[in-house]
């Protein structure tokens, strides 16, 4: 274990500082002062052995569980995740300190990393535009696959499966090192059928949809995973270079494409392990390469990386308006090629000063195909420059600060259409050149009074526009409504007061995170009571928003074989100018929490009874509904066998004991009406050589 | 639970609250015997279509569209629109040679909670006749959207 924690240590990129590695299944309650110590942003980490114990289908999902994280799903092989409310391009994902780039506009996305080959996930839960950049507005994902292997050989198969969907799914991973060089393969596998809502039918419009044995028809699909990574590590150098290809496939509900309810002479019924259209399809290619070297009183670490991002999604081809019926299914397709350079220093100025210091490049190339237009053809060249300083005044009390300059170039380009509306071909995009810059900020504190721990922080960070907010012009058949974008957009501001209160008592720990968030010019897609073709006008503009929310959870370890977990999480947003003024924000979660006891047996082996709840959310945006409250109850065991130098590990979580029928708000399918998932059962075995 | 009952009233001292949000959808109904398209009503080529709905919001209304295609695939959309053909007839699936296509926005007077929509869709008289979808949809200020569908036949 001690070994793995310092060959982690060796390997990270410069961003991070300390890390605990949390081999337990619970988040805060191992939580070292050490590691609290060491940033002024609350940040959550976790391993993993969490990652295992939580398995949920998809890594979104599997994060649920911690306080301020959220994951908006679709269907139940895709999720993507949000950090207090902001998702999309206002969090930053990044695997291995590199950004992760595929269309994370898209409602209907998700995720397209492999939840197996991960060792380590960092949560900040607040701007991390210093250290990332643009779109790091609302925090953080950094996911770590990079330990450094220990033995001459050594690997890990897993199998898992989950009820509700009929899910199965293989992960291995094979590794060694022989004294300088290191290497790893992983391969991931994962199939889904149709997964069931304890309801016999949908309705939406007042149109009643009816669902055979509640199985939402269409939902299937599979992924495809695997990289490989090479290694060399001396005394002062060291290096290592991965591949990495991920593809998923996954249908959408048949019968509401977007919010048009239709039917079709595909019998979905058929079976409920194919994909028919409409579906997506993604695959995700990355080449990444890290180098760090250390000198004396100073460490420098180089990226450089590149992702190609293929995406399709295809539908029955139909004629719309004065587009005639398409020739094909391929509605749209996009390839992006993103480009990342990086170079980051951290000197150590003395025993108690250190600066950071770094240099980030990042070019994006986007093509579109596809009979429906939604964003434009655009390259977007991307600069930042930072420097942050941290000041240990003593071992109780630490400061930091820094600074960041970005400068965004995005040149969009226009688009026709390639049918005629009333004898031309509409001009749908514009060519559009638009530079941009911006200064951010942050500066914290971390003081550790006796057994307490109490953070502050403040901060500017700042979003470079997208160029879907930019250059959108079109239907968005899957939503079923016009989308125009705003050329004149300015970059989207944030200040934020991030608190952190940490109890770090014998028995009992406590951790409560409020936060206060302004954003001047908040960019938001907003419907309006005009139609444009036929359909309902969404247009982008610009609202002062402020917001404001918490997390908090207790841990009470009652006696040495049983613990009590409290957690929950309360967001308010609240749109200050503009056509909705006194409004919320779209798919905003409602407060919500955990319950949970658990029971410790035989050193590692748990059981654990909890709920889940949540309460009404009103605070709504057209088109959303208000969405009722509802409790789950939930359960989870496992436990570790050792079989001669082997260890097979057990997991068994079964969600919705009660088969309680429940909207998600912030699920995609909650627009269409369709529940959360029924009981279920999920079954991880792991064994480890 | 608590702190959404300490946090509310704070942020609304600030000014963050607003009592008046709309959050219901407009209606679209009836207006008595001039109502029209109803469901399955033949319209001949050459003819026109009296559209009379009464629209209805709680706050403002904001705007209607109108539009018309074929069902000649019989797909079918939301609320009443089904399929028109008569008992034990199996109309055959066709290819569209020129289909009508009608789609246009309309305009209603700002301020209007309550307003009757009347207008004379003129049916062209070289399109193919067969099942259309009559598609109504509309919206109040604030951006809620109401649809409804009327299947319709347009007739030789």
């Amino acid at each position: 274990m001690i070994a793995v924690t310092v060959a982690a240590l060796l390997l990270l990129p410069p961003q991070t500082d300390t890390v605990e590695v949390l081999s337990e299944a619970t988040v805060y309650g191992e939580s070292s002062r050490q590691e609290l110590l060491h940033t002024t942003l609350g940040s959550v980490e976790v391993g993993r052995t969490y990652i295992e114990n939580h398995f949920s289908g998809t890594l979104a999902g599997s994060l649920r569980s911690i306080p301020g994280v959220q994951a908006r799903s679709i269907g139940s092989g895709q999720s993507k995740p949000a950090i207090r409310g902001m998702g999309f391009n206002r969090i930053v994902v990044a695997v291995d300190g590199i950004k992760h780039e595929g269309q994370q506009w898209g409602d209907d996305h998700g995720l397209e990393i492999d939840q197996f080959s991960i060792d380590r996930i960092e949560i900040i839960k607040g701007p991390g535009a210093l250290l990332y950049g643009s779109d790091a507005i609302g925090g953080v994902l950094a996911l770590y696959t990079n330990y450094l292997p220990t033995k001459p050989l050594a690997g890990c198969v897993h199998l898992f499966g989950r009820t509700n969907n009929e899910s199965a799914g293989v992960s291995a991973r094979l590794e060694g090192r022989r004294r300088h060089f290191y290497w790893r393969a992983h391969v991931s596998s994962t199939d889904y059928a149709d997964y069931v809502v304890p309801t016999d039918h949908v309705e939406y419009y007042s149109y009643q949809i009816p669902l055979l044995n509640g199985r939402l028809r269409n939902t299937a699909g599979h992924e495809r995973d695997a990289s490989l990574t090479l290694g060399y590590v001396g005394a002062r150098f060291r290096n290592d270079l991965k591949a990495s290809l991920t593809y998923a496939k996954s249908g959408f509900f048949a019968n509401a494409h977007g919010l048009e309810v239709r039917l079709s002479d595909i019998d979905y019924d058929a079976s409920r392990r194919d994909i028919d259209l409409p579906w997506q399809s993604v695959s995700h290619t990355t080449v990444q390469n890290h180098s760090h070297f250390h000198g004396e009183g100073f460490t420098l670490d180089a990226d450089l990386a590149w992702q190609y991002n293929h995406r399709q999604e295809c539908s029955e081809p139909v004629s719309h308006g004065y587009m005639p019926k398409p020739a094909d299914e391929l509605e749209r397709a996009f390839r992006k090629h993103t480009f990342t350079g990086k170079l980051a220093g951290r000197i150590f100025l003395s025993e108690k000063n250190q600066l950071q210091t770094g240099l980030d490049v990042e070019f994006q190339h986007n093509r579109r195909d596809g009979w429906g237009f939604i964003i434009p053809d655009f390259e977007i060249l991307s600069t930042g420059l930072y420097a942050v300083d941290k000041w240990t005044v003593s071992d109780r009390l630490s400061l930091n600060a820094g600074v960041r300059y970005d400068y965004a170039r995005t040149s969009i380009h226009s688009y026709q259409d390639w049918y005629p509306t009333e004898g031309t071909c509409k001009q749908r995009s514009a060519d559009i050149l638009r530079h941009f810059s911006s200064l951010s900020w942050s500066a914290g504190l971390s003081w550790t009074p006796g057994r307490w721990v109490l953070k502050a922080n403040a901060g500017k960070s700042f979003r470079v526009p997208i160029p879907k907010e930019l250059g959108a012009d079109g239907v968005n058949y899957h939503i079923f409504r016009y989308e125009k974008g705003n050329s004149d957009l300015s970059p989207e501001e944030s200040y934020q007061l991030d608190l952190g209160l940490n109890y770090l008592g014998e028995r009992i720990t406590l951790r409560l995170d409020p936060f206060l968030n302004w954003f001047p010019n908040y960019i938001y897609l907003n419907p309006s009571a005009d139609y444009y073709e036929g359909l309902q006008r969404y247009g982008y503009t610009q609202a002062k928003v402020l917001r404001a929310g918490a997390e908090v959870q207790v841990n009470w370890q009652i006696s040495r074989f049983l613990e009590a977990e409290a957690k929950g999480e309360y967001l308010f947003a609240r749109q200050m100018s503009g056509d909705k003024k006194g409004y919320g924000l779209p798919f905003s979660p409602p407060w919500g929490g955990e319950f949970s006891l658990k029971y410790t047996f035989l050193e590692d082996g748990y059981f654990s009874l909890g709920t889940r709840f949540a309460g009404r959310q009103e605070d709504i945006v057209p088109p959303e509904k208000a969405t009722e409250g509802w409790w789950t109850l939930n359960a989870r065991a496992g436990k570790d066998f050792r079989l001669g130098g082997m260890t097979l590990k057990v997991a068994l979580q079964v969600d919705n004991l009660l088969n309680r029928r429940y909207y998600d708000h912030t699920s995609y399918y909650r627009l269409i009406g369709v529940p959360e998932p029924g009981i279920g059962a999920s079954l991880m075995l792991g064994l480890e050589f | 639970m608590k702190t959404k009952y300490l946090l509310i009233p704070l942020l609304c001292a600030l000014g963050a609250c607003s009592s008046d949000k709309d959050t219901s959808l407009p209606e679209i109904l009836p207006v008595g015997e001039s109502t029209a398209p109803l469901n399955c009503q033949v319209y001949p080529r050459g003819g026109a279509i009296f559209f009379d709905y009464l629209l209805k919001d709680d706050k403002e209304l904001g705007a209607y569209n109108i539009e018309i295609h074929n069902n000649f695939d019989h797909h079918t959309h939301s609320t009443e629109a089904g399929e028109c053909h008569h008992e034990g007839e199996e109309e055959p699936e066709n290819e569209p040679v020129n289909p009508w296509i009608f789609n246009k926005d309309y305009p209603i007077p700002a301020g209007s909670t309550s307003f009757e929509a009347k207008q004379t869709i003129p049916v062209p008289a070289d399109v193919d006749p067969g099942e259309y979808h009559f598609m109504i949809r509309l919206t109040d200020r604030s951006g809620w959207q109401q649809l409804k569908s009327v299947s319709i036949i347009v007739s030789e």
